[in-house]
């Protein structure tokens, strides 16, 4: 009796499996009819004819950090949050700086500026944005250290209150780039009444700005959706109806979405896949250079061969930049001998598309260092970080062979990279590349300087320390303009760093939609229109 | 049975907080997050600045009781990452690898038991060497390579189903296929060789002698003794599964657990990791314990 109510209870769980397997094989095929129905209702992610579709949906590689604009250093976030938050100031195209929210500003004295606000400017819920709003996110930022972007605000004193649209920022000591400080990621302008009134986790959870797009839905790890402003003040943006910001971390799965018209947008497509999109009918690759410049940086350290000027040069003379950028990258990169790139504070123009690429020239300088018969060292590198970066160590090493250079390549994970460099436990060589999301050129050139670098490059030269000092706070641009290029000049010459290329970003986009991107990686929905 | 189960239960307590402490030392000795969460320019000031105030300065034994004092109160701390409460960001994710765990299961089901049967009655033959091969075969796929294979296939090319992402059920389609056929694989060869060894059992033979229809004696006396190592590998695969669905989540980006844990490990995000080997591991307890009740189930003679 027992054993047969036993088998009966393993009969029935056994044909229930059995049914649920059976339906799930019919699901399969019911569920492909339904997506195409559902597809051709709403007329969004396949839009076969094009017309109804008013969903911009673009794939990114990552998920949003946070809503939390001051704590999260990532511009791939940025890049999601520029459509809700506007800053004070904002960079065109060009790197030149105009006002966003403000109105009007003029400089008080060399640690102040007063700025008036645009009038009717209102938040998502209605709010108008107000000098308290800006004085609550300044200061926030500028004195709460376990803030990710603290260090870029810190210099801010305090934020004056004059009237209810007017404002005065005030600096700790002279801040020659206050305006690039306050036209980039962790300036945007957040809802003072709204936080007080209902605490900083509802923010988080149902953010409001002042941007031209609100916030809808935040799947995490999945979607960020994202509909028009209605009292938007520069007028509602009609061209979308919604736009999906999709998280796709596999490169391949990213483009096949691309191909397959699932996504209107993809970022960070690897060179691997460039034929794939573009020779796939209504897909192309579409390119802007970066703010990224790839480099080796070199150890100068006294006892090693690279503490000799003559071999840092022989390395950067042995290394065909042209070569990286064209071949290995196929493209997708700008030769460069600065750290500072178009666009930023301080470019040199002298300095950028070329490099120095002469094989006797190299040889002919390490037998004059006294080193003909060449020495061994190694090249520190990440591998997957950067563009093809695994591919261009070891080009160099090959390309350092054809001088008596002998290369150990050391690849490290991404996290063991970053503790390497924070012990100074750097070799002779190691690859990096360096952003700059300031877009002021004194920002890069600081890796110069003497004091930061002790343990780890040991370079110093005292023109540039003269420079760095003289530039800190230097109130007049044109000369700050010419310090900080004239640091570039001596960098190249000297080869503290080896600068290699700046990075072009790579963005696949659908032939239906009119995409420029910008160096500055930002993904402006307002900014994109359908053909 | 009662009393074992309490006792099972109550097992999980030490169990937990042994796997809590083994996480805590690992990513203790896995390093500083601190540098990774800054940009590449960041000063040496800022780095020891934001430690501080994260307090990951203080020495093992105080964080080790900081951690242990939120744990019993099921507070994970927050994600460096994402500033907010661990646990609740990790059991988000769960319905989605739950939903692609059993989708998955339920795949292996239904093609390794049939194919398992019927290698094991057909010894040698054809369908046997197909059924083996091709169980081989699809073992020696990798999962990150059978998923894009897939998603060319049928999307890109056939546009039978969306290439990735969670909504309907088309979306759940060629990742649960992934993951499922892979597990098919297993499963067919443990059932065929655990069929095989029943089938020659006397009480077979006399099953046979009596004139039972063969397909009783298959389905009704040997399948059912031949089950007990599939339950165990079920439910085996299925905790793997929760915590493994890694690479094909990736692929597919489907937004569970494992595509949570690789970023939270690749940022050192202690709270995350920590959270999510604490709701993996108590997955993979609570499925053995069903195992151990399905097997009393299955065979009567097991006492507990």
């Amino acid at each position: 009796m027992n054993r047969k109510s036993l088998l009966g209870i393993f009969l029935f769980v056994f044909s229930a499996i059995l049914l649920v397997g059976c339906s799930g094989g019919t699901t399969t095929d019911e569920s492909t009819d339904s997506k195409t129905t559902d597809s051709e209702q709403k007329g969004t992610d396949t839009k076969a004819d094009g017309e109804v579709d008013r969903t911009l949906t673009v794939a990114v590689g990552s998920d949003m950090v946070s809503f939390d604009i001051h704590n999260h250093n990532n511009t791939s976030t940025e890049a999601i949050h520029v459509n809700m938050f506007n800053y004070l100031f904002k960079k065109d195209a060009n790197g030149e700086i105009y006002p966003e929210l403000v109105e009007e500003y003029n400089t008080i004295d060399d640690l102040t500026i007063e700025m008036k606000l645009k009038e009717g400017v209102t938040f998502h819920n209605g709010d108008p944005l107000t000098s308290e709003d800006v004085k609550y996110t300044l200061e926030r930022v500028a004195t709460d250290d376990t803030l990710r972007e603290y260090p870029n605000y810190k210099q801010i004193k305090e934020v004056q209150v004059i009237d209810e649209l007017t404002f005065r920022v005030v600096t700790h000591a002279p801040e020659p780039s206050l305006l690039h400080r306050l036209s980039r990621l962790g300036s945007g302008i957040l809802p003072k009444n709204y936080i007080e009134e209902n605490g900083f986790d509802h923010f988080l959870s149902n953010p409001v700005g002042t941007g031209p797009y609100q916030f809808k839905e935040w799947v995490r790890d999945d979607r960020i959706t994202l509909v028009p402003y209605d009292n938007y003040f520069e007028g509602k943006v009609e061209e979308w109806d919604e736009v999906v910001f999709r998280v796709i971390p596999e490169n391949s799965t990213r483009v096949s979405e691309l191909l397959t018209g699932g996504v209107d947008i993809a970022v960070n497509i690897p060179p691997a896949d460039w034929d794939r999109v573009n020779s796939n009918e209504g897909t192309s690759i579409v390119q802007e250079i970066s703010n990224r410049v790839i480099m080796l940086i070199v150890r100068s350290t006294e006892g090693l061969p690279t503490a000799d000027v003559r071999v840092r040069q022989a390395l950067d003379y042995a290394i065909d930049d042209g070569t990286l950028a064209n071949v290995v990258l196929k493209g997708g990169a700008v030769p460069t001998t600065t750290m500072v790139g178009p666009g930023n504070f301080g470019h040199n123009p002298d300095l950028y598309e070329t490099y120095n690429y002469d094989v006797e020239k190299a040889k002919a300088l390490l037998e004059e260092a006294g080193y003909a018969d060449g020495f061994e060292i190694t090249l520190q590198a990440p591998r997957g970080r950067y563009l093809q970066d695994a591919e261009v160590a070891e080009m160099i090493a090959g390309m350092l062979a054809a001088i008596n250079v002998k290369v150990n390549v050391e690849f490290l994970e991404w996290s063991n990279f970053v503790e390497m460099r924070n012990a100074n436990e750097n070799k002779e060589l190691y690859l990096l590349g360096l952003g700059n999301s300031m877009f002021d050129g004194a920002y890069s050139v600081d890796w110069y300087r003497a004091e930061r670098m002790a343990g780890h490059t040991d370079y110093k030269n005292d023109r540039i320390e003269e420079l760095l000092a003289a530039s800190a706070s230097n109130m007049n641009p044109e000369e700050r303009e010419k310090q900080i290029q004239e640091i570039s000049a001596i960098a190249a010459e000297e080869a503290p760093f080896i600068k290699l290329y700046q990075e072009k970003i790579n963005i696949g986009v659908s032939d239906k939609i009119d995409f420029v991107p910008t160096s500055d990686e930002m993904i402006n929905a307002k900014n994109i229109k359908r053909k | 049975m009662g009393k074992y189960l309490i006792r099972r239960l109550l097992q999980v307590i030490p169990v937990l907080f042994i796997i809590s402490f083994v996480v805590f030392c690992l990513v203790f000795v896995a390093g500083d997050p601190v540098a990774l969460m800054l940009p590449e320019d960041a000063s040496q000031e800022d780095i020891e600045l934001l430690r501080e105030s994260l307090g990951l300065n203080e020495p093992f034994h105080i964080q080790y009781f900081t951690y242990m004092l939120g744990l019993v109160q099921l507070d994970f701390g927050d994600s460096f990452r994402y500033n907010q409460s661990a646990l609740p960001i990790v059991l988000e994710r769960l319905p989605a690898t739950l939903e692609l765990a059993i989708a998955a299961m339920i795949i292996a089901i239904v093609i390794a038991i049939p194919f398992g049967i019927w290698s094991a009655t057909k010894k040698n033959s054809p369908v046997d060497f197909l059924a083996t091969g091709g169980a081989v075969l699809w073992k020696a796929m990798p999962n990150f390579w059978l998923g894009i294979m897939l998603i060319l296939l049928f999307s890109v090319t056939l546009g039978w189903f969306p290439v990735s992402g969670r909504g309907d059920l088309s979306h759940l389609v060629l990742p649960a296929i992934t993951l499922g056929t892979g597990i098919a694989a297993e499963m067919t060869r443990l059932i065929r060789s655990s069929m095989l060894e029943i089938l020659n059992q006397d009480y077979i033979r006399t099953a046979k002698s009596k004139g039972i229809r063969n397909f009783f004696v298959i389905n009704k006396h040997a399948f059912r003794n031949a089950l007990i190592p599939v339950v165990t590998i079920t439910a085996l695969q299925t905790s793997t599964l929760v915590g493994g669905t890694l690479v094909t989540e990736t692929v597919f980006s489907w937004p569970g657990l494992g595509q949570l844990l690789i970023q939270a490990v690749n940022t050192r995000d202690m709270a995350i990791v920590q959270a999510s080997v604490f709701v993996i591991a108590f997955i993979v307890i609570l499925m053995n314990l069903i195992a151990d009740i399905l097997y009393k189930i299955l065979d009567p003679r097991i006492k507990y």
